[in-house]
């Protein structure tokens, strides 16, 4: 692995659904590439592919063809236990539906990484100051349902870190949240990004993406640099 | 290991599961209650012979065989044999102590004439008695038998009609004094104690007239005893019962059910009628029997007035309700089977010789270990070597009856005996294992359908765990150890029911029988507020309260009319005695058929669970995931 060779850099992807007898091509040709620590907007129509494309940075589906690169090593063709322990530890997925489990309290879905990943008991003390650190230490025992939208995204992106990942997944992380709470998620990410993650967010907010240090915009399957003018 | 985590909850935070705990525990318990009471059964059957009959008989009915001691002796001296007992088995009436007054019931029984020491050796006889002691309900009638029993035996003609007259009996004072002195001959002793005690209580100044000196001082301490309620009890019911004679004189052992007036209550409890007054050793009863000739002949019939001495019970229905035991003697007299001189048919003053006594079966237990079937073998071939030797010791004596002659003579095991009852049950229990083996299925499907539903709620879920590295096995992991502990936990819940359910099985039946007062009001009760709620609910504006407040007064209202009728009709009687052959439902669990039913289930819940299982690891995240 070069010096140069960025964190997380994808080639070529194509990728199509197949909805009965017609083939709907979402992804033809789509290259993005990422820097450690850098903050990537991917700005794009709905139904454009943006969640598609996150989905197979992470690691969660597979593209028809074009590779993917963490480190320079090659996801796309990574045997399956392989891809499971890069979700689980070199990347966190952050939803617009936090998408917490409910039978489980704030502590227990942050934990559960570590769960799956390898510790019987996981890093309790690591959950802790996450969330502590977010704001949501009085919350721990409490069912996501008991809380409001804004301290929910706070535990899925606390549930996101704890296996330290490199990256961030954000796919519209404040697209269900009012401005106000939207924009306490948005300073908890430069927070987190000024401490050196680095995030992949797809948004259809301009003002959002402008957070980014750079946006691309995915329109017909390509990932294009963003031409329209930036306002900073 | 997050699966535990997730089990854990995905248990206790839902409904779903919960059902599936309980569809196994009751498939568990359904397999369990049914075979334990079906083994339990066969096994009844099985002991029930050496209970009542040891393990091989030699029956020639009605005639018997002679010089039946020697055979014994041939016998005992087999090693395989542990003993032998000689028995006189015929059919008389039994003429009972009720009703009051005139006009006792007559009750037709098998007799059982045994020797008692040899009989309890080769039977669990010893087991059976019922009445080890007094029960308490009877100590204050046996009491005031003992007390007043001397006066009320002394009391002669004059004295009988003038209590019979004060004591207000009823039909008395129409009646002329040899009336009344013929109603009098009809009543048993208690009744005679009741009567003078009523006239002692009631009319001092008769009793002053009617009694002599030394009746008068009898009754006197009788009185004061009764008061000072000092009744000195001492007995030993089960010493007669064990020899079958009180104060050397032989009586009768009735089984449990001959009297009618003892009943059993809802708890299983032998109960005595009329608080204890009819309990039977306090009488005594006439046993008629009408004696056969050798030629199959009748003679006049005989009758002998015995004491009962206490009651047993055998658990076997029909023996039960039929059987009275007394000393052989009686019975062989009863049946003209005793030893008989032999006279000259034209000087009766010359005896020419000696009938012998008879038997009409001989009992065999075997040693411990010994099959029955060698044991008939050998006892077979003891009976040949008997018949050779008494023909040599008596020629000119009454033969024994002879194998391939005398065809009423059989050498049987107890299950040959009964091969045509024992045989059925054990095909009907092959065939309840092979039906209820489809139990498991049902057990399968049901955890399948369950958790299908699961996998489908859980779809979300599976997807976020999948984002987050879960891998295809870990998911499924977790419903293939969701259904583990859905297996286990039905497993043991159905192990518990089960053995609630067999352990009072009796209980339950009795209940159904007769069904509590207090279940029918109770249910009734709980209807009536199940009603009111729902019409409350009525008027809360949600569907599902309504509709499950609907159900639930109706099977709460189905249930009470049922056992409204139940009760109407005098109950359910699921377990004849009088078809099952005994008194009680079996109520052991069969240990090994309940640990397989145990295992079984558990492996079938895993079997229910692997198909969803699979189905949650193919489950593709991106789509679980897309849309809230
Ligand atoms: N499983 C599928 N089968 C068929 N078509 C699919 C499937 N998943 C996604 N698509 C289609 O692929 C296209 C891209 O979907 P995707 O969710 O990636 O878009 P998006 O840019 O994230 O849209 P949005 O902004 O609305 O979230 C859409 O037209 C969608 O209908
Ligand atoms: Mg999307």
């Amino acid at each position: 692995m070069s010096e140069s060779s960025p964190l997380l850099e994808a080639r070529n992807l194509y990728k199509t659904y197949r909805m009965g007898t017609v083939d709907v091509p979402v992804l033809r040709g789509s290259s993005i590439h990422m820097e450690p620590g850098e903050w990537v907007a991917i700005l794009g129509a709905s139904g454009s592919g943006k969640s598609t494309l996150l989905h197979l940075l992470g690691g969660l589906d597979t593209p028809d063809s074009g590779e993917i690169r963490f480190k320079g090593e090659l996801i796309s063709s990574h045997v399956r236990g392989a891809r499971n322990r890069y979700r689980n530890r070199d990347v966190g997925f952050v939803f617009q539906f936090y998408h917490l489990l409910p039978e489980l309290n704030v502590l227990e879905n942050t934990l559960l990484p570590g769960l799956v990943g390898a510790g019987i008991r996981g890093d309790r003390k690591r959950a802790r100051e996450l969330l502590e650190a977010f704001g949501l230490d009085h919350r721990l025992t409490h069912r996501p349902r008991e809380l409001s939208g804004g301290e929910r995204q706070r535990v899925a992106i606390a549930r996101a870190l704890l296996n330290g990942p490199e990256i961030l997944l954000a796919d519209e992380p404040t697209g269900n949240l009012d401005a106000e709470t939207g924009q306490e998620i948005l300073d908890l990410l430069k927070r987190e990004h000024e401490a050196g993650l680095g995030i992949m967010m797809v948004t259809h907010d301009r003002s959002i993406a402008a957070l980014a240090d750079r946006t691309v915009v995915l329109q017909q399957g390509q990932v294009v640099p963003d031409e329209s003018p930036v306002s900073h | 290991m997050y699966q535990f985590l997730l089990t854990s909850r995905y248990l206790t935070s839902r409904i779903i599961p919960v059902l599936a705990v309980a569809a196994v525990a009751l498939c568990v318990a359904l397999v369990i209650v049914v075979v334990s009471v079906m083994t339990g059964f066969l096994d009844m059957v099985r002991d029930s012979g050496r209970t009542l009959m040891g393990d091989v008989v030699i029956s020639y009915p009605v005639v018997g065989i002679p010089w039946y001691d020697d055979l014994i002796e041939e016998i005992e001296a087999l090693p395989e044999a542990a003993a032998a007992a000689p028995l006189v088995d015929t059919i008389g009436v039994l003429r009972m102590p009720y009703p009051e007054g005139a006009g006792k019931e007559p009750k037709m029984v098998q007799i059982w004439g045994v020797d008692p020491g040899r009989f309890a050796k080769v039977t669990t006889y010893a087991d059976t008695l019922m009445w080890p002691t007094i029960p308490e309900a009877a100590r204050y009638y046996v009491a005031r038998d003992r007390l007043y029993g001397p006066v009320a035996k002394s009391l002669d003609r004059q004295q009988k009609i003038a209590i019979l007259r004060a004591s207000g009996y009823e039909d008395t004072t129409s009646m002329s004094d040899g009336q009344v002195a013929d109603l009098a001959t009809a009543l048993t002793q208690p009744e005679w104690i009741d009567h003078l005690r009523t006239v002692v209580l009631n009319s001092p100044d008769v009793i002053r007239k009617t009694l002599r000196e030394d009746q008068l001082e009898t009754i006197q301490s009788a009185v004061e005893a009764e008061i000072e309620n000092d009744f000195d009890l001492e007995d030993n019911y089960r010493e007669d019962g064990l020899t079958m004679r009180r104060n050397g004189q032989p009586g009768m052992v009735a089984g449990i059910h001959v009297s009618d007036a003892n009943y059993r209550d809802s708890e299983g409890q032998y109960k005595i009628g009329r608080n204890g007054h009819w309990w039977l050793p306090r009488f005594q009863g006439a046993l008629t029997t009408i004696p056969v000739d050798a030629s199959g002949g009748t003679l006049e019939p005989e009758t002998e007035v015995l004491p009962f001495l206490n009651e047993f019970s055998s658990g076997v229905f029909p023996v039960d309700e039929s059987r009275v035991m007394l000393p052989i003697e009686v019975a062989q007299r009863l049946m003209h089977l005793d030893e008989a001189e032999i006279v000259d048919d034209l000087d009766p003053t010359k005896v020419v010789g000696v009938e012998p006594a008879r038997a009409t079966m001989i009992l065999v237990r075997g040693q411990p270990g010994v099959e029955p079937l060698a044991l008939r073998e050998r006892v077979r071939e003891a009976y040949r070597a008997f018949v050779t030797r008494v023909e040599e010791a008596h020629p000119d004596g009454p033969r024994p009856p002879r194998e391939g002659i005398n065809f009423g003579l059989n050498v049987l095991t107890w299950e040959e005996q009964n091969a045509a009852f024992i045989g059925p049950v054990e095909k009907e229990r092959a065939l309840m294992r092979t039906l209820f083996s489809i139990v498991y299925v049902v057990c399968a499907a049901l955890v399948l359908a369950i958790f299908w539903a699961i996998v489908y709620e859980k779809t979300r879920d599976i997807g976020i765990l999948r984002s987050i590295g879960a891998s295809r096995p870990g998911i499924v992991w977790i419903f293939m150890l969701y259904g583990l502990v859905v297996g286990v936990v039905g497993a043991f819940f159905g192990l518990l029911l089960g053995w609630l359910v067999t352990s009072n099985v009796n209980g339950i039946h009795d209940m159904l029988a007769e069904p509590p007062e207090w279940l029918a009001w109770g249910l009734a009760v709980a209807t009536a507020i199940m009603f009111f709620w729902t019409v409350i609910k009525l008027f809360g504006g949600r569907i599902l309260p309504v509709v499950l407040g609907v159900m639930g007064t109706l099977v709460l209202g189905v249930f009470t009319t049922l056992i409204f009728l139940l009760d109407a009709q005098g109950g359910l009687v699921i377990w004849d005695p009088a078809v099952y052959y005994f008194t009680e439902v079996p109520n052991d669990i069969d240990v090994p058929e309940a640990i397989i039913t145990m295992i079984g289930a558990v492996i079938f819940s895993l079997v229910g669970a692997a198909i969803p299982a699979a189905r949650a690891a193919d489950i593709d995240p991106v789509r679980a995931l897309r849309y809230e």
